[in-house]
């Protein structure tokens, strides 16, 4: 190559010289198309795209069309760097308004609840019902220990977490809690205790670890599961079973599902890096994700919902019958919502 | 100066050349883009704006809930803390949404979130970073006020944990945390398009014109490299220099022309009234004898160019 640059008329780069360098050519014929791109790019920058003009729109995706051009012709045929690095930036910056999100808020919102949400719902069934299982094989498991030792009682519910209520406490104190009539909170205050309590941690715990191979998930559902089983047996042991029952139910069935439905989203995070399948462990992860983000965003809708339910109902409302059609009235909601929402839509 | 450093290090560069740049995004159209990643420091900083803003809106509504009594002092801690939970998931997912991949903080910083794979955003990645975000940011923040000696093993696995989050962004070359790694997005920086004068173009200075003429084996000397460089010197602005600076200034730019002499074996000496305009000159023929082996196929990236076995 360096030999037939050598054999080149000195003649030919004297003539290039004056000011008809192919490359300048090039961007003189060009660089007005350039500024009005750049013109509409600020434009679409500050404004955003959906409320520009049709024909400032059309434009801009045109120029940046021809933008893209120039440049990959610019790489090929100049060495001006001034101009290479103001094209390159001025496609880029294009290309992020050409290219950028064309979704509304609102559409948003409404289509997750009728539509997405409650697809992904059923499409992980199975993974769900994992967390259930693990969740029901936990409080199984504690309110059978129970009964073989109180001890246990210790082992698996934080004395924080217990407030007081324990195989020492009397009957009636633990009738006290169940039945209280003046608390000390307000329902804004005690919706906020709630839901930054022990079970929201869990249910975040519970779906961002699932990620290392389900068995974290696993593992905090199937605890949670032992001290609900723990508490259940020592209100049963003192013959208060339907009462702690009927107190659980109000915000229990939709907490202790939100933590199953964590669960199911952390174990389908997790069995996707176990069983890729034919995609790679990174691509798997990001299709199962794709649910996993429902699971969880449902899980957190249900917790804010619990919240609710503890912070005002709970001690609103003190006749054991009606917290139990409550509870369970709004985990059939739940379910109907679940069954029924988005079917017959793609 | 001997040749064995030499060739490590060049071995070392065309390894580096090899792997595709972080820094490149292919657009939907196939013409590759550079958009350069932004790094941990200035995201960092974009996310300490963020907490700020959303943090000064929390402690409105929490002044607010005071003036109308509906809080007590024993549950205020706990209303806030919901209070900036409940407003900064929707804050990072609407600004981010509406603004293209861009919150306050970011849009100060001049940053934008981008798709990993050249398309446009997705609404799913941007909930999905910002949920992770939850995990990775705020979990590990919160749980590092928690390290606690009487708790050994929650407190290793808080911390193993906080430090995974932090090694993860600077393991990779996109700097993508967890959550950009879930959801096929990374950081980058928005460029900033300026468009310099055209050197070539420009009216030579008076009576020079034609003045220097350069040989073609004289040309074959530099790469696009030296051409490179010399185009920023010559946009050095020297009208507007200290006097001290300007005739540094004007040494540098004798001491280069003496190099380049030498180097293309121009015999004639060059007068310093002349340097700027002889670097002009030299600067036009260079490029456009540099351009045209390009478009020959002779792609020349440095002066090392005709050296054999080095490409």
């Amino acid at each position: 190559m360096a030999q037939t640059a050598r054999t080149m008329t000195p003649g030919s780069t004297a003539s290039a010289s004056t000011g008809l360098l192919r490359s300048a050519r090039f961007r003189a014929e060009r660089e007005a198309d350039w500024q009005a791109l750049e013109k509409l790019v600020a434009k679409a920058e500050q404004k955003g795209l959906h409320r520009m003009e049709f024909a400032a729109a059309r434009d801009l995706a045109a120029g940046y069309r021809r933008a893209t051009t120039s440049l990959a012709i610019a790489r090929e045929i100049s060495l001006d760097r001034a101009l290479l690095e103001y094209l390159e930036a001025l496609t880029a910056r294009a290309y992020l308004c050409v290219y950028a999100p064309q979704e509304r808020l609102g559409g948003l919102v409404q289509r997750f609840f009728t539509t997405s949400a409650p697809q992904a719902m059923r499409r992980s069934a199975l993974f769900i019902a994992i967390g259930y299982l693990c969740m029901g094989l936990g409080a199984l498991t504690g309110y059978l220990l129970y009964f073989e030792n109180e001890a246990w009682y210790f082992v698996f519910m934080p004395a924080e977490l217990a407030g007081g209520r324990t195989p020492e406490a009397t009957t009636g104190f633990l009738r006290s809690v169940i039945y209280d009539t003046n608390p000390d909170q307000t329902g804004l205050g005690a919706f906020a205790t709630f839901l930054f309590s022990n079970n929201t941690r869990i249910a975040i715990f519970v779906f961002g670890l699932g990620v290392f191979l389900c068995a974290p998930a696993i593992i905090l559902t199937f605890y949670n599961g032992l001290s609900l089983g723990a508490i259940m047996a020592l209100h049963v042991d003192r013959g208060l079973g339907w009462d702690m029952g009927g107190w659980l139910s109000v915000h229990g069935v939709t907490e202790l599902s939100a933590i199953c439905i964590a669960c199911g989203g952390g174990v389908k995070l997790g069995a996707a890096i176990l069983f890729p399948g034919a995609l790679s462990r990174r691509a798997a992860l990001q299709r199962a994700g794709r649910d996993a983000v429902k699971l969880a965003l449902v899980a957190a809708v249900m917790l804010l919902v619990a919240a609710l339910l503890e912070g005002f109902l709970r001690q609103m409302v003190q006749d054991m019958t009606m917290r139990y059609a409550i509870g369970w009235g709004v985990g059939a909601l739940w379910l109907a919502w679940v069954l029924l929402a988005g079917r017959g839509r793609a | 100066m001997t040749a064995a450093p030499q060739t490590r290090r060049s071995s070392r560069r065309s390894r580096r050349r090899d792997r595709p740049s972080p820094n490149t995004v292919m657009s939907p159209e196939g013409v590759p883009l550079t958009l350069r990643v932004a790094g941990i420091g200035v995201r960092l900083s974009a996310q300490v704006i963020d907490v700020a803003i959303t943090m000064t809106a929390v402690i409105c509504i929490v002044i607010l809930l005071g003036l109308l009594n509906l809080t007590t002092p024993q549950t205020l801690y706990a209303i806030g803390a919901m209070a900036f939970f409940l407003i900064r998931i929707p804050y990072y997912i609407a600004t981010e949404l509406v603004w293209n991949g861009q919150t306050l903080g970011k849009r100060l910083l001049k940053i934008k979130v981008i798709g990993h794979d050249g398309r446009s955003l997705t609404t799913h990645a941007v909930v999905l970073r910002n949920l992770m975000k939850e995990a990775e940011v705020f979990l590990p923040g919160t749980l590092l006020f928690t390290l606690d000696a009487t708790t050994p093993l929650l407190s290793l696995l808080s911390f193993g944990w906080i430090v995974m989050a932090f090694l993860i962004p600077l393991l990779n070359p996109h700097r993508q945390r967890l959550g950009d790694l879930l959801a096929g997005t990374h950081v980058i920086h928005l460029p900033v398009p300026v468009l310099l004068r055209d050197l070539v173009r420009e009216t030579p200075t008076r009576g020079v014109a034609g003045k220097f003429v350069f040989l073609a084996h004289q040309l074959d000397h530099y790469g696009a490299f030296e051409l490179q460089t010399l185009e920023g010197l010559l946009r050095v602005d020297d009208r507007r220099m200290a006097p001290a600076a300007y005739g540094h200034h004007r040494k540098t730019l004798g001491e280069i022309i003496e190099r380049i002499r030498r180097k293309i074996g121009y015999a004639d000496p060059v007068p310093p009234a002349d340097h700027p305009a002889f670097l002009q000159a030299f600067y036009a023929a260079q490029r456009a004898h540099l351009e045209q082996r390009q478009l020959f196929g002779d792609r020349r990236a440095d002066k090392h160019h005709a050296v054999p076995g080095r490409k």
